[in-house]
């Protein structure tokens, strides 16, 4: 069996995970990172696309207002290009207590998070698409973050430093011995090869798996999935981030990220992480309160339901998931569980996601007797060094002014053959599922619907598969696709997914693919 | 209103018909067609700065929201685009003076054989392209001399128990007054008592060039001279399809104005076949037709398309004995107001014509049918073909006289 | 405007209803909100394809099939029917050439080479015929993203065919100057293809590489008024059988077809309008007496003696469901049927099951009348074909355009019955 030698093993893929293999690396350490699917596949691939002002735990929870507040400028300076600087909005709908506008003012100047009440007026000129009988608007510096390029840009500034990332790598087992995790033996999903690794410390940085990552060095650590579900409608509704000016709920804020706006979320215990099923009920809901920020929310396209789940850590059991802070933990295992050579970082979210990788990395200094000073708070990732935000229509422009002189394979969504290409020869996998989550193939209004075919005839193409691997990845695209889709399907999806069937079903005839 | 028209890109399925019926993404790439600059681009056009100039090769057709059969309302959302593009641009003098007919229709009525000498003139024509941007041989109308409006204020018209308030628009105003008064004889020949308000542009250049704030306050202008009538009950009639059409539906969908006078002369606008049709719908129509034994290739204008009455022109024809009306199935003459005149799209204008040209040219007849003036000028220079109103038509088979 | 009949759709169902009529002297409107079915289905006419596996004989599987589904719009018309439709679209068609029928399926491969079965094929997609086997070479063009021919190719070499028979396939492709455009859509390489200077370098492009006894297959791009001519020239000048595979919407193929009805109409009389949405209706008692249409002004009614819906199903808005759950025919709001219940599950997991959706539509009876849901015709003039009918999946079964042209066909027949 292969064996890696490292300083630091990072056990986890997404925000939390690829912000600690990255501040590591930058320190001077020796970095393995492995995950069990493709970096971002969990929570952090799931998220609102909320850059937090602070503004949401100004009330409830200032400590975690108090950390976004300083997250939020430390990346607006270093990871400008996986923000768009939308702004964000407190609302008072005819729904909410206009006093309490009057308590989340105060709360923002208590924990310093930059808020202006502005007049409705002010507020509807800049969406006219809000209910227009709201009472009271606050500004706040929210802004929407693309999960996918902050994961990517700091797993590449982690290789550049000399770190080594492991995605499709699954933990089988932390080694130990006395009392001492030494390693741990993983095995590749694409080929069945195992690899043994072994490291001084390791960083438990799963999410809301880190519980049974935990577990395997018989170290006991709840972590309580909160499931939130979000739904992507078809174009942005709204170009700033709406919040209710409320205490927090469901489906209180719609996001503009990219080309969609989001409407999110719930926050429903489950008892597993993978376990996110969406009832119709908790889409009925989201739907009915996004009606109440947007008058005509429930005519308007949906185009897709998700869920992720939220890694709640609580020392006690609580069983209104929303009342656990969202600020972070981290356990050090020699002192808790008296094993050594084990911390697990936990809880916290995105925005928050470096100031948990410098945490984890102070620890694993300590651990290692060295002391090196952090320095992701000022180096810029990779593709944001001129500090210049996302803007919406780079995609457009970047066509111009000839728009048809390159094969466009996914119109919606923009990507050239070219992109997609580059995308599908550099990975190490082929699932179309992956793309898309990297460069939004297929996430557009038609899901899929046209670019998905043209997407297969290039894996196949591109020497990357056979027809039998080809026609695999179609078909589990589409199923991937439908589980998303059909939850929300009505009105104009509905007409688009019946589109989408004449087209694999009837003129491809796709279920007849031969074995 | 705003919202009516992007929200309906919502309904885009991306099921490329626009494309395939739009004739300007075909004739040219820097077009790269509806459904790319409409519903598809509007997704990435955050209300500020506009990221694609290639909207402004959108010819304004509107043939594409027809063909939708979602509902998207492409070619509007393309205007409101090309609209924000230009504004962040800045409108070119070229476009301000020619989105301006009536501007240019006063200036150059007194000075008309002077006016008409220069814009035939053909060193003077290649100066005005190098200069101006308007192409050297786009079809420019003559400037009649003598306006409508002049023939209309000393025409008595014959008190009737019916009345009808007549919006003759500039081309005929300028170019054609012959036609506006042909149209005033056949209304009063069906027992109508016509009134011609004062009255100036509707301001569809301006929007088709983007400039809303002025197309606006032409539109409010206009309304408020004509909504006295429609207030009254009178219907409002004009020969100049597009013009029926901005003021239809047009100046609120895409113009987004909430005015009282603009929806009430909306409500009360008619397109002149399509009120000559009702009027025989309910027997009203006076039918003593003189034979016309002429082969016509009758031309349904792109705008009077998206009016969605049918073709009633046609159906007016048929009432003329030996009259054969041809309709031609050829989709746009390429002209779209005032896109083909400018030197980057004229070439590109020509292209789109040439099938509607050849088959006009096919007919091997004397004369053309066309309801826009702007559709007839180019019909007339791409295929050598004499093209009319089709009120030339029922005027002469009413025996009213020698145009 | 009064009408002999009003039909409301203009894809197949809509328009041979209406050319049916026109032919027979009736005086025709067609008003449709919009182009589509033609543009985005494939040219083949597909009667029946799949019945609990692959159908080989319609006309042998089609009493079974009907039978076991008593609901499908072919329970409402006889076989004798579905074959006099084939025969008269064959006929208006004449230009392309269709051939087959209903007793013996053509398989032909798609673009992703499975093979399809279909009843009727125009001339120009012909030579794909798989069921005797063969050598196939597919061309694919740079430019155009919608074909893959080697993806194709491979799929194809592994179909099941008839009697033992077997394909070998394998791909080329084919460098053409585009100018300064990059990505070409099919209705851009069709209109290329129209041209000789093109046809050319296609020519010249291919002769060397192709191996005797080869069957030569294009993406469906062949031309569009002259597709005939275009498809020909190909196999006089190669030497060697050319055929075309539908790929994405636009359907060039389908394009074709809906020019020459568009045209055939207006030669009969016929107005087509397109553009303009049924909003209303006007009638009296169980006697629809006008449709009433969206213009850009105020709405125009137009009146007839016999009306014909045909305005599709989900796919083109002639059937909608709302955030809620309801559902709804949106020209005249007519009862439906094959709705699940209300409350239910919407849908199920699986998108290759059976979806509780499925068959909804509209009940009708054997003159295509719709339905009212105490089971009587909701307005005795009133015929309902294509999409919009209940009890079908044409997109699984492979019937799409079977079921539009057989009723299609049927609802003219019966009106032209009452008519006598």
């Amino acid at each position: 069996m292969p064996a890696l030698e490292t300083e630091v093993l990072v056990v986890g893929g997404g925000s939390t995970g690829v912000g600690v293999v990255r501040d590591a690396a930058m320190r001077g350490l020796s970095t393995v990172l492995v995950e069990r699917g493709d970096l971002a596949v969990g929570t952090t691939g799931r998220f609102h696309g909320l850059l937090h002002s602070g503004g949401r735990y100004a009330v409830k929870d200032p400590l975690a207002a108090v950390e976004c507040v300083a997250e939020n400028a430390i990346l607006r300076r270093t990871a400008a290009d996986c923000i768009e600087d939308t702004g964000g909005l407190f609302v008072t709908t005819k729904w909410d207590d206009p006093a309490f506008g009057d308590e989340f003012e105060r709360g923002c100047r208590d924990t310093g998070v930059p808020v202006e009440e502005i007049p409705v007026k002010e507020a509807l000129a800049l969406e006219p698409r809000l209910d227009r009988s709201i009472s009271r608007a606050f500004a706040v510096p929210d802004a929407s973050l693309d999960p996918w390029k902050l994961v990517s840009g700091c797993a590449r500034s982690a290789r550049e430093h000399g770190a080594r990332i492991l995605p499709y790598h699954r933990v089988l087992e932390l080694e130990r011995r006395s009392g001492r995790v030494l390693g741990a033996r993983v095995e590749s999903a694409l080929t069945g090869d195992e690899v043994r690794i072994r490291a001084n410390v390791v960083v438990n940085a799963a999410g809301a798996w880190a519980g049974q990552i935990a577990e395997l060095a018989g170290c006991k650590v709840t972590i309580l999935p909160g499931k939130g579900i979000m739904i992507a409608m078809n174009h942005r509704l709204v170009n700033t981030v709406v919040n209710r000016c409320k205490p927090p709920a469901d489906g209180d804020i719609i996001v503009p990220i990219r080309t969609v706006s989001v409407i999110g979320t719930t926050d429903t215990r489950v008892a597993h992480p993978d376990e996110l099923e969406v009832s119709q009920q908790e889409i009925d809901e989201m739907l009915d309160e996004g009606e109440k920020l947007v008058p005509g929310f429930r005519e308007a396209r949906a185009l897709r339901v998700w869920a992720g789940a939220r890694p709640l850590f609580s020392a006690e059991d609580v069983s209104d998931t929303r009342e656990v802070s969202r600020s972070h933990a981290l356990l050090d295992h020699a002192e808790r569980d008296g094993v050594e050579g084990l911390i697990t970082i936990t809880g916290g979210k995105t925005t928050t996601f470096r100031l948990m990788a410098e945490a984890a990395v102070d620890a694993v200094c300590a651990h290692l007797g060295v002391d090196r000073p952090c320095r992701t708070h000022e180096e810029p990732l990779p593709g944001s060094e001129e500090g210049r935000f996302y803007w919406l229509g780079s995609r457009v422009q970047a066509q111009e002014p000839v728009p048809r002189s390159e094969e466009i394979i996914c119109e919606c969504e923009l990507i050239t053959r070219d992109r997609l290409k580059a995308a599908m020869v550099t990975r190490p996998t082929t699932n179309l599922d992956d793309i898309r989550r990297m460069l939004r193939l297929g996430m557009g209004p038609c899901q899929g619907g046209f670019c998905i075919y043209r997407a297969t005839g290039m894996l196949h193409k591109y020497e990357r598969l056979d027809s039998r691997a080809a026609n695999a990845s179609l078909l589990d695209f589409l199923q991937e696709r439908w589980k998303g889709v059909h939850p929300i399907l009505h009105g104009d999806q509905l007409r688009q997914a019946s589109l989408d069937d004449w087209i694999f079903q009837g003129l491809l005839a796709v279920q007849h693919l031969p074995e | 209103m705003t919202e009516l028209v992007r929200d309906s890109l919502d309904h885009c399925v991306k099921c490329t018909i626009c494309e395939t019926f739009c004739p300007f993404s075909q004739a040219t790439p820097l077009f790269p067609g509806p459904k790319y600059v409409g519903p598809q681009a509007e997704r990435y056009r955050a209300g500020a700065a506009s990221p694609d100039v290639s909207v402004d090769y959108c010819s304004g057709c509107g043939i594409c929201t027809r063909v939708c059969p979602q509902g998207v309302k492409i070619a509007e959302i393309n205007s409101r685009a090309r609209a924000r593009l230009w504004e962040e641009q800045g409108i070119p003098l070229r476009n301000q003076l020619i989105a301006r007919p009536s501007v240019l229709g006063r200036l150059g009525t007194p000075v008309a054989p002077l006016a008409n000498w220069t814009l035939r003139n053909r060193p003077l024509r290649w100066v005005g392209e190098r200069v101006l941007g308007v192409h050297r041989h786009a079809p420019l109308p003559r400037f009649a001399g003598r306006t409508f409006q002049r023939w209309a204020k000393r025409h008595v018209s014959p008190a009737a128990e019916r009345t009808v308030v007549y919006f003759h628009a500039c081309g005929t105003n300028y170019y054609e007054p012959a036609v506006g008064r042909m149209t005033v004889e056949v209304l009063e020949h069906n027992g109508f008592h016509v009134v011609v308000p004062p009255q100036d542009c509707c301001g569809l250049p301006l929007q088709s060039n983007g400039n809303f704030p002025a197309a606006r306050a032409y539109v409010r202008r206009l309304a408020a001279r004509l909504a006295p009538y429609a207030r009254d009950g009178c219907a409002i009639v004009t020969n100049s399809t597009s013009c029926g059409l901005m003021l239809k539906r047009e100046a609120q969908e895409i113009l987004d104005l909430e005015d009282e006078d603009v929806r009430v002369v909306s409500e009360a606008m008619f397109d002149l076949c399509e009120f000559l049709l009702l009027l025989h719908e309910h027997g009203e129509l006076r039918t003593e037709f003189l034979p016309l034994p002429l082969t016509v290739p009758y031309h349904a204008p792109c705008q009077q398309q998206s009016h969605g009455i049918d073709k009633p022109a046609l159906d007016l024809f048929s009432l003329i004995p030996q009259l054969e009306a041809i309709e031609l199935d050829a989709d746009c003459c390429g002209v779209a107001g005032t896109y083909g005149l400018k030197k980057e799209k004229y070439e590109i204008s020509m292209a789109v014509g040439e099938r509607l040209f050849d088959q006009v040219r096919e007919a091997e007849a004397d004369v053309a049918a066309c309801d826009s003036e702007t559709c007839r000028w180019q019909i007339e220079y791409g295929s050598g073909v004499h093209a009319v109103h089709p009120v030339e038509l029922l005027h002469r088979a009413y025996g009213l006289g020698e145009p | 405007m009064t009408y002999d009949v009003v039909v409301i759709g203009a894809g197949l169902a809509g328009l041979a209803s209406a050319l049916r009529l026109a032919d027979e002297g009736l005086h025709v409107l067609v008003v449709a909100k919009g182009v589509g079915g033609t543009h985005l289905a494939p040219a083949t006419i597909d009667v029946l394809g799949y019945a609990d596996g692959r159908v080989e004989s319609p006309a042998r599987a089609l009493p079974e099939f009907v039978a076991a589904h008593p609901e499908h719009p072919y329970g409402r018309v006889s076989v004798e029917l579905i074959r006099a439709s084939l025969e008269w679209i064959r006929e208006r068609l004449d230009g392309l050439g269709y051939r087959g029928g209903l007793e013996e399926n053509v398989l032909l491969p798609t673009a992703v080479g499975v093979a399809k079965p279909t009843a009727l094929v125009p001339q120009t997609m012909a030579a794909g015929d798989l069921r005797a086997g063969g050598r196939f070479v597919f061309v694919g063009l740079g430019g155009l993203k919608d074909f893959y021919p080697a993806y194709l190719a491979e799929n194809l070499a592994r179909a099941e065919l008839p009697n033992g028979a077997s394909v070998s396939a394998r791909a080329l492709e084919l460098g053409l100057p585009l100018g300064r455009e990059g990505d070409v859509s099919g209705t851009g390489f069709a209109r290329r293809f129209e041209q000789s200077a093109f046809r050319d370098q296609v020519v010249r492009g291919l002769e060397q590489r192709l191996v005797p006894g080869e069957i030569v297959g294009f993406p469906a791009v062949l031309g569009f008024r002259h597709a005939q001519e275009v498809w020909q020239e190909l196999e006089t000048r190669l030497r060697h059988p050319v055929f075309e595979v539908p790929t994405l919407p636009p359907s060039v193929g389908g394009i074709r077809v809906f020019e020459r009805l568009t045209a055939a109409l207006r030669r009969k009389g016929a107005r087509v309008v397109v553009g303009t949405t049924v909003s209303g209706s006007e009638h009296n008692r169980k006697t629809l007496e006008g449709v009433v249409t969206q213009t850009a002004g105020r709405p125009r009614t137009y009146r007839a003696r016999s009306f014909v819906l045909a305005s599709g199903g989900f796919a083109s808005g002639g059937l909608q469901m709302d955030s809620y759950g309801r559902v709804r025919e949106t020209a005249f709001e007519l009862a439906l049927a094959g709705l699940p219940a209300p409350g239910g599950q919407r849908f199920e997991p699986g998108y290759f099951d059976e979806q509780p959706l499925d068959g909804a539509g509209l009940a009708v009876d054997d003159a295509l009348r719709p339905l009212d849901p105490a089971g009587a015709p909701a307005f005795e003039n009133l015929h309902a074909a294509g999409a919009t009918l209940a009890g079908a999946t044409p997109w699984r079964e492979a019937s799409g355009n079977g079921i539009s042209l057989a009723t299609g066909y049927a609802a003219a027949s019966a009106i032209l019955e009452r008519m006598s």
